[in-house]
């Protein structure tokens, strides 16, 4: 029985389309996973499908009946239910609080807490035994956390789940019973819909997957039919393009090392980074998203005033303890959220371009407003930024533009090190043209050394002379020369050795 | 391209656009103008105008004291300036004495009370992360009482000297010198807030903490510098209250505090932070003390101008503050 | 487990602490305090205390929702000009119309304010910052000088023996039992009631996560009106103490009170960022704000250093008990990075 189909799914985000043609079918009593590399359409897709985002076009029938939601609440409603990674639990409630939120059991007037604890208590038991429903929500461990957002879901007695990433988080142990609760409710009759980084935990619980790229889903593989093969599915995730080997031309920069760091610990999110920057070379950082490429800038560039860490400059020893230090050590962090982090909305192209020369000492207490305005027009010339003068405000430019604004900040400063956090994440080929083409010239000029983390592969592959894969925190493998490809990044990516059949 | 489109880009829309809070601000001005003297018949004299535009003077400086707190974010406010000018204008009193002879001593006085204030207000709001209204709030108390320590069972001697009379209460043939004063401060606000590095990263600060601070921008100093020159220039207008009343007396500066916020926000200046034309809040001060003699012409006295300036603060933040869920 | 631990344990966990330094003021204040014991004083003490803590309580049930209300002393000080401004001497049956009236004022004040706060999203310490104008300019519209008038039962809220035709246990019951401790009583009880429904639970989810409460569907704006509604019903209570104490109304006299009830909020364990603290804890927290004050009253400091101390004090607890929480987050965030 079809709980879900959705046909020719069309979905855009400003101008980037993010769905062309996406199809998904759901049975009762199956599961059925969404693989696909970043930016390929998964999540975007699961997001249509229980009402967060709205289709452009195409149909969702949902057991039979098309249906629309323009909200999580009516997916919910009608039997949806979902988990996403972004946690939506309340840390100063209680587990069992957390789990009935908005659905509390009554009597009268009154809660019945008795009843809900005692709801609350059988559901976690089959995920988690030996979790006290009665702790609260801020003492748990991301892992348990995860686990009270899976709980919560299932609370609402879903005929169709959805679970987005649920693994991301989990231990082994907690990956194997969320795998048993899973077979018990597609027991039920429950149809699930799951996705996961990890590739041998989609082949092992799920009954048919759907593979996503750009944009489309590219192939069903039903394993009830046929054989798991890692390779054929690797494949279909990087499709025919990753076969073509790209002849790139070498840069030579030599072996000198500019930047060696040792040891960078933070917390959860960065352990044991060790690597070496040598001069004159673009050092990729790639992996699936969320293991830690975006910290590991933000550490390089002195965000984090409780890093660990052991660096070198040049040989020199620095401390990277406050952006102020990793400036002044011309070590430039271009930040990956344009909007939360990187540009001043209200504020006009010039106050933009300009703003971090303020920080340094030298500047006057009177800002050199010829000399400057002069200077922001060389980065509005050398970027080829669109606006129609210098103080138009810096939210009336398109993404693109507003993307250039922000690597054009530091245009002007001598740059040992730039760290460029997705620098083209949303932004329209001629810009994302533009912007790498001048990258790529001051690194030929002037021997400034990049690293760069792009969450699509393919800026990766055209650009990086050597690419760092990041999973869970770690650096896992160096790829060099003709290795940069598609499928030995996907492959490295998800932890799965091409060329033994697992 | 469309008419709309050649409209959007011609110039007189982008005028208008970006100053868009100052013409509503003056539009608002004449509006209660008119409406003043349908309701009064006297309430266009010249006279009357020069008063309150005297008035309006002091509102509109206690607002720049505002202006540089709220511009540098964080929910910033202040709500200490009233008695940090009344505490300013009591010592002083008693140094001057109605003498010119220690002008300068007072202002030294002066200077140092507010940035001993300001520091405080600035410290447990930027680096112990206490909410400024509250914190201000507070402030305001523990300075009235130190106003109660010091007054304790005596009267609050002293007289200011006869320099500051003349700038605070006198006038120039008709205009009251208060006014060139403010002439005179205007342009210096708006080169140090437009064209120095200082008021860039006050801005930046308010604007977007995170894009300042990856900067290299040291967030919590530049907050807490805010509330050390919110603070000074509050005392030093102590010293011009007391000028122009005469004597210091325990209320001098409270009736400022929310005329001074208000005259912010009806001037434009953002209260996230990051935004904020002087020449706003000057028309936004004219523009209460406009809705004060209109309050009082109609005998509303001071329950009127009370609940006129709740309501009008109330209007404006719903017009300019509010913030509806997006569904 | 041993004894060590379980200690440790006690004294790390705030509320602990906080029933400490309750005792421990408590103890102070009865030492420097003659006839403390004396029914006379307790009597004294708790009307003395009472306002303050229904203030508290009904500031600590808008905190915890999201909100923060710079209005209750200006609110307060209203209603006291519209019951003695209802209410004419002589003719008890104004008492009803007062009661009446000034219970549709407090929904009134509790709706605006809940309104900006919750549907406006305007920050809350700016809106109530507005509207605790407006509460000004009516009282003082209503009452340009303290004064109006009280019925005679209206005692009933202070002292049962002022009410001539009370019958005698009755009076002798309000000797023993002050009415402003039934107030209270009545305060707490009403919490209890709520807390127990699902505007108290989801006061704490919006509190906490007013994003995450919203996705779950819960209507926020809603819930933080009704909040400030809640607050108004407190401020109500403390009005009526107020009139039957003075038996007059004034324009003036909540404004010192509105700063004292945040901060003994926050002593009593009140997060100002919401969603954290209980209410009977902020009721502690004003016993010991009141008794810190006794103490410095006591201790023979001249009259004139009482506002300063005030404000000192406030700073302190609010620095005091922000310092804390912070420590104790900023260890929690550490051990979760791990």
């Amino acid at each position: 029985m079809t709980v879900l189909e959705a046909t020719g799914i069309r979905k855009h985000f400003g101008g980037v389309v993010a769905l062309s043609n996406a199809n998904l079918t759901c049975r009762q009593g199956r599961i059925t996973g969404l693989l696909g590399a970043n930016g390929s359409g998964k999540s975007t897709m699961s997001k249509i499908i229980t009402g967060v985002y709205s289709a452009d076009a195409g149909e969702i029938k949902y057991n039979g009946n098309p249906v629309r939601y323009r909200s999580p609440n009516e997916a919910r409603t009608a039997g949806v239910a979902m988990v996403f990674q972004n946690l939506s639990l309340v840390a100063d409630l209680t587990v069992w609080q957390n789990i009935v939120l908005g659905a509390e059991p009554k009597l009268g007037l009154f809660l019945n807490n008795r009843a809900a604890m005692t709801l609350c208590r059988e559901i976690v038991d089959q995920l988690l035994p030996g979790l006290d429903v009665r702790k609260m929500v801020h003492e748990l461990n991301p892992g348990e956390m995860q686990i009270v957002e899976i709980a919560k879901a299932l609370s609402e007695d879903p005929k169709l789940l959805i679970l987005d990433e649920p693994t991301a988080a989990l231990e082994q142990a907690q990956v194997k019973s969320l795998f048993d609760t899973m077979r018990a409710l597609v027991d039920k009759g429950v149809a699930i819909v799951f996705t996961s980084h990890r590739l041998w935990e989609v082949m092992e619980i799920c009954d048919d997957v759907v593979i996503f790229r750009n944009g489309a889903n590219v192939a069903n593989v039903d394993f009830t039919k046929d054989v798991k093969d890692p390779e054929k599915i690797v494949n279909y995730i990087t499709g025919e393009a990753g076969k073509a080997r790209i002849e790139k031309t070498r840069r030579t920069g030599g072996d000198e090392i500019v930047l060696r760091v040792n040891n960078l610990n933070h917390g959860r999110f960065l352990k044991n980074i060790d690597f070496e920057l040598k001069r004159g070379e673009i050092l990729g950082i790639g992996g699936l998203a969320g293991q830690g490429q975006h910290e590991l800038m933000l550490a390089l560039a002195g965000n984090y005033p409780g890093v660990s860490c052991d660096v070198e400059l040049n040989g020199e020893k620095i401390r990277l303890n406050r952006p102020a230090n990793a400036i002044r050590n011309s070590i430039l962090l271009v930040p990956g959220d344009r909007q939360l982090e990187g540009l001043f909305l209200g504020h006009s192209v010039f106050t933009n371009i300009i703003f971090p020369k303020l920080g340094l000492r030298a500047q006057p207490l009177f800002t050199p407003e010829k000399k400057y305005r002069q200077e922001t027009q060389e980065v509005i010339d050398a970027l080829a930024i669109v606006t129609y003068n210098l103080d138009m405000p810096v939210n009336s430019l398109s993404g693109g533009n507003q993307q250039k604004v922000v690597v054009g900040k530091w245009l002007s400063f001598d740059t040992n090190v730039l760290l460029l956090a997705d620098p083209a994440k949303g932004v329209d080929v001629g810009a994302k043209r533009d912007l790498y083409e001048y990258i790529v010239s001051q690194v030929k000029e002037n021997k400034m050394s990049v690293i760069l983390y792009a969450s699509d592969s393919e800026e990766l592959i055209e650009h990086c002379d050597r690419l760092m894969i990041m999973y869970e925190g770690q650096i896992v493998a160096i790829l060099e020369g003709d290795d940069i490809n598609d499928d030995t990044i996907v492959a490295t990516s998800m932890r799965v050795e091409i060329g033994s059949g697992k | 391209m469309s008419v709309v489109g050649s409209f959007r880009d011609s110039t007189a829309y982008k005028v208008v656009d970006r100053y868009k809070k100052l013409i509503i601000a003056f539009l608002l001005i004449g509006f209660l103008f008119v409406l003043g003297e349908i309701v009064v018949e006297t309430f266009l004299t010249v006279g009357q105008i020069l008063l309150t535009i005297k008035l309006a003077s002091f509102i509109a400086l206690f607002g720049l004291c505002q202006m540089v707190v709220i511009a540098s974010g964080g929910s910033g406010l202040d709500l200490s300036v009233g008695y940090t000018a009344t505490i300013t204008a009591v010592f002083t009193a008693a140094i001057m004495d109605g003498q010119n002879a220690n002008l300068w001593m007072a202002i030294l006085v002066a200077i140092g009370l507010g940035i001993a204030i300001g520091l405080m207000n600035g410290v447990l709001t930027a680096y112990f992360k206490l909410p400024p209204l509250v914190v201000t709030l507070a402030m305001a108390n523990i300075l009235q009482g130190v106003i109660n320590v010091y007054t304790a069972g005596k009267n609050i001697t002293g007289r200011p000297s006869p320099v500051l009379q003349i700038i605070a209460a006198k006038s120039s043939g008709m205009f009251p010198n208060i006014l060139f004063i403010l002439l005179i401060i205007t342009p210096i606000v708006m080169i140090i807030m437009y064209k120095t590095k200082w008021g860039l990263k006050l801005f930046g600060s308010g604007s977007n903490e995170t894009a300042a601070y990856l900067s290299g921008v040291n967030v919590k100093m530049v907050r807490c510098t805010a509330f050390i020159i919110s603070g000074t220039l509050a005392s030093l207008l102590g010293l011009l209250l007391l000028g122009n009343m005469g004597i210091a007396f325990k209320d001098m500066g409270s009736n400022y505090v929310m005329p001074s916020i208000a005259a912010a926000v009806v001037g434009g200046v953002s209260l996230t932070g990051g935004d904020g034309n002087y020449l706003g809040v000057i028309l936004g001060a004219i523009f209460l003390q406009t809705l004060t003699n209109l309050l009082v012409a109609l005998g509303w006295g001071d329950a009127g101008k009370w609940t006129g300036f709740g309501i009008v603060l109330f209007v404006l933040l719903i017009l300019y503050v509010s913030n509806r869920r997006k569904r | 487990m041993n004894n060590n631990s379980v200690l440790k344990r006690l004294v790390s966990n705030p509320d602990f602490s906080r029933l400490l330094i309750l005792i421990l003021m408590f103890t102070l204040t009865a030492v420097l305090q003659r006839n403390f014991f004396a029914m006379k004083s307790i009597v004294r003490n708790i009307n003395s205390f009472t306002p303050l803590i229904l203030l508290t309580m009904g500031q600590a049930v808008v905190i915890l929702s999201g909100g923060l209300d710079l209005s209750v002393g200006t609110a307060l000080s209203l209603m006291t000009c519209v019951l003695t401004s209802v209410m004419k001497e002589g003719v008890p049956i104004t008492g009803f119309f007062a009661l009446a009236v000034a219970f549709a004022v407090a929904m009134a004040i509790g709706a605006v304010n809940g309104f900006g706060i919750g549907y406006l999203r305007i920050p809350p310490v700016i809106v109530t910052f507005a509207t605790s104008f407006i509460w000004l300019g009516i009282a003082l519209f209503l009452r340009p000088t303290p004064g109006g008038e009280t019925v005679d039962w209206f005692q009933a809220f202070y002292k049962i023996r002022n009410i001539e035709t009370a019958p005698a246990f009755l009076k002798a019951f309000g000797e023993i039992i002050p009415p402003a401790l039934i107030l209270v009583l009545l305060g707490c009880v009403l919490w209890w009631v709520i807390s127990r429904t699902k505007t108290g639970r989801y006061i704490y989810a919006v509190g906490s996560n007013s994003q995450s409460a919203y996705e779950t569907g819960i209507n926020t704006a809603w819930v933080q009106m009704r909040a400030c509604m809640i607050n108004s019903v407190f401020i109500l209570l403390a009005a009526l103490f107020f009139v039957g104490q003075n038996r007059s109304g004034d324009a003036r006299m909540g404004d010192p009170l509105t700063l004292k009830a945040i901060a003994a909020a926050v002593v009593g364990g009140i997060a100002l960022t919401g969603g954290r603290g209980s209410v009977y804890f902020a009721l502690i927290g004003a016993l010991i704000f009141s008794f810190v004050s006794k103490i410095i009253f006591f201790a023979n400091i001249p009259n004139a250093f009482q506002t300063l101390f005030g404000g000192v004090i406030v700073i302190v607890a609010i620095a005091g008990s922000q310092v804390y929480t912070l420590s104790s987050r900023r260890a929690m965030e550490e051990s979760k990075l791990t």
